[in-house]
């Protein structure tokens, strides 16, 4: 159920430029928090910015109740939150977000993560509890980037034995291009066996991967990204077209939707 | 703490405290009972109901501004029908009162809507949405007191439900448009509903909204809200007053009370609170029994100079 929390800052630390992760300790969120779930923030004292900020949750230890989110400096509320200091605190409503990543329970099934920019968070928690659910899952994860410094999450898929590929936009680091370079290929060579594609990243990034995977014939989920100004399903600010026609809101009908349902 | 009263009446309804939603801020309830007690609230409040469903306007549909958003989400829902069907045995559930926003674009479309509510059961009272801004023809009841007495005139003849007029602040003076609806027939007034402005991304050189305008709403429109409940509560004194604008915290809701509303609504807070309303009614309660006051009421237009 989603309530808010003001949890004790632990640790707020620079990951690559720009950008930041921030733990928190809240045993509510971690007990309750699956991936694809965004909490949402909020640090103005006196209603400026107004609304609260949407975030995915990146990491959850249940057993410390803590949760972390992995953020971009992009506006007020990043920046504020870029200056929390441990033992401050964090407020925020969660566990929002109604339909999440759901994991494809075919067995033998290629788990295929691509992800992009801050979209990268919620897959690196979705690979972590796939393999908290199953001895040895099979995945992939495919991490686009523009530059090799602006690359999110490599060293810990890797650290954690994920098979992590990379695609950079100006070849500075794996392969060069763009993540449906490297996702082709990898679909191509599976074809025929059980395979799901989990996405999250810019709107390009997504359509194109949802493109590719219509085309394929792979199923795909992908966690749509739109300006989310209450979160709680309320306010009619989010809606997304779907192809059957229904106008939907995505913080409590999504975040997370099908390749072929989404009207680009 | 249990004799303080902290009811108030709104036409044929007493709230059990004089806090209640904004329509549009709020769903049709399902989408907030997880999160609030709906039966610690006055009343609830749901979204503006048409006769047909409406898909709304394009996105974006909601932008923020200093202290404030602009709102065109052009009164999305399902139409009455699925209302009754799909939303209301839900809210029959409960023991709050039930109050569904009406919009039309013509009288017959209230009359239809009204006459369908009342005869549905489990609708307590009907708030009549002359006043949105961002559709067209949205404000045409609104800004005239011969319409708005016309309009209210034949929703009254088809109703014994508690009516409410909701009024708009985007006029030269809303008293007289006051006081044709309630020489209509309506019980109480809701204000104020949301001023119209816009915004314009400097970058791309574009309006910020898909719909050009839209309404402001939340803290930045307090002052303006505050105002206009005092002026209507001037002229029409015996006039329960639904004040809201802007209202983040009970003491927001004391000013409300001070200048002469008798209820309040909570709107745009639930976005950044999603427990707004029921925290502001036990703040209310709170300061009621710090402060010695017996009954509520005795804050309704309590103002001094
Ligand atoms: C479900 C979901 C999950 C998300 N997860 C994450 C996550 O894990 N990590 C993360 O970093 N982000 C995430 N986001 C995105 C994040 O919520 C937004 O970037 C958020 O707006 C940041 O808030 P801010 O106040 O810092 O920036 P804002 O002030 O909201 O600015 C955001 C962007 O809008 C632009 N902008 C602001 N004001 C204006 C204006 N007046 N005119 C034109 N442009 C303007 C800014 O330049 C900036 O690029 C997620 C979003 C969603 C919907
Ligand atoms: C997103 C949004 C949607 C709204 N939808 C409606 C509506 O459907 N019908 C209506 O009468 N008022 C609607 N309103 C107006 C509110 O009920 C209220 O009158 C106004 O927002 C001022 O109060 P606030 O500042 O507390 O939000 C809406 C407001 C917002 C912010």
């Amino acid at each position: 159920m989603p309530h808010q929390v003001f949890a004790r800052v632990l640790s707020n630390d620079p990951i690559i430029a720009g950008h930041q992760v921030i733990t928190c300790e809240a045993p509510t969120l971690a007990a309750e928090a699956q991936p694809g779930h965004f909490v949402n923030v909020l640090t103005a004292e006196r209603y400026d910015p107004l609304l609260r900020k949407p975030f995915s949750v990146y990491t959850v230890d249940r057993d410390r109740g803590q949760i972390s989110l992995l953020y971009s400096i992009v506006g007020a509320t990043t920046a504020s939150m870029s200056r929390k200091r441990p033992g401050e605190m964090l407020d925020m409503v969660g566990p929002l977000g109604g339909r999440i990543f759901q994991a494809d329970t075919r067995p033998d099934t290629t788990h295929i993560m691509v992800g992009g920019g801050y979209g990268v968070p919620p897959l690196v928690f979705l690979s972590r509890e796939l393999r908290l659910a199953q001895s040895a899952p099979n995945i992939k994860f495919i991490i686009g980037a523009r530059r090799k410094d602006l690359l999110l999450c490599e060293a810990e898929l890797v650290a954690a034995g994920v098979d992590a590929r990379v695609a950079t936009e100006d070849g500075s680091h794996g392969t060069s291009g763009r993540v449906t370079d490297v996702l082709e290929p990898l679909l191509l060579e599976n074809s025929g066996l059980p395979v799901a594609v989990y996405c999250c990243g810019p709107t390009p990034m997504m359509k194109a991967v949802a493109e590719l995977c219509l085309k394929l014939g792979v199923t795909c989920q992908l966690s749509v990204e739109v300006a989310m100004p209450c979160g709680i399903g309320v306010c009619m600010g989010c809606v997304l077209d779907l192809t059957d026609g229904r106008r939907v809101r995505c913080c409590v009908d999504g975040p997370v939707f099908e390749a072929g349902e989404v009207k680009w | 703490m249990t004799n303080i009263n902290t009811a108030v009446k709104i036409g044929k309804l007493t709230l059990r405290n004089p806090i209640v939603t904004g329509s549009g801020t709020f769903g049709f309830g399902p989408e907030m009972a997880n999160i609030v007690d709906l039966n610690k609230l006055g009343a609830v409040v749901v979204k503006s109901t048409s006769r047909e469903p409406r898909l709304g306007n394009p996105t974006p549909r909601i932008v923020e501004t200093p202290s404030g958003i602009l709102n065109a989400i052009g009164l999305q829902n399902s139409g009455v029908d699925n209302f009754i069907a799909e939303k209301l045995p839900f809210l029959r559930n409960y023991d709050v009162p039930i109050i569904v926003n009406l919009v039309g674009t013509e009288v017959a479309d209230y009359v239809h809507l009204a006459e369908k509510l009342t005869a549905a059961g489990g609708v307590h009272g009907l708030e009549i949405n002359i006043s949105c801004p961002n559709v067209s023809h949205g404000c045409d009841f609104a800004v005239d007191p011969a319409l708005t007495a016309e309009l209210i005139r034949e929703v009254r003849k088809v109703t014994d439900l508690t009516l409410i007029t909701k009024l708009s602040p985007n006029v030269t003076d809303m008293v007289p448009i006051a006081r044709a609806a309630v020489d209509a027939g309506s019980d109480a007034l809701s204000l104020i509903n949301t001023l119209i402005g816009t915004a314009i991304d400097v970058r791309k050189r574009k309006f910020r909204l898909a719909n050009i305008t839209g309404g402001l709403s939340g803290p930045a429109v307090k002052p303006i809200a505050l105002r206009c409940v005092w002026q209507v509560h001037r002229a029409l004194p015996n006039v329960p007053l639904i004040g809201m604008g802007g209202i983040m915290s009970a003491t927001d809701a004391i000013e409300f009370l001070l200048a002469g509303a008798t209820a309040i609504a909570i709107g745009t807070a639930t976005f950044v609170n999603p427990t707004a309303s029921t925290d502001i009614a036990a703040g209310l309660e709170a300061y009621l029994i710090e402060n010695g006051i017996a009954d509520v009421n005795e804050l309704i237009g309590a103002v001094t100079q």
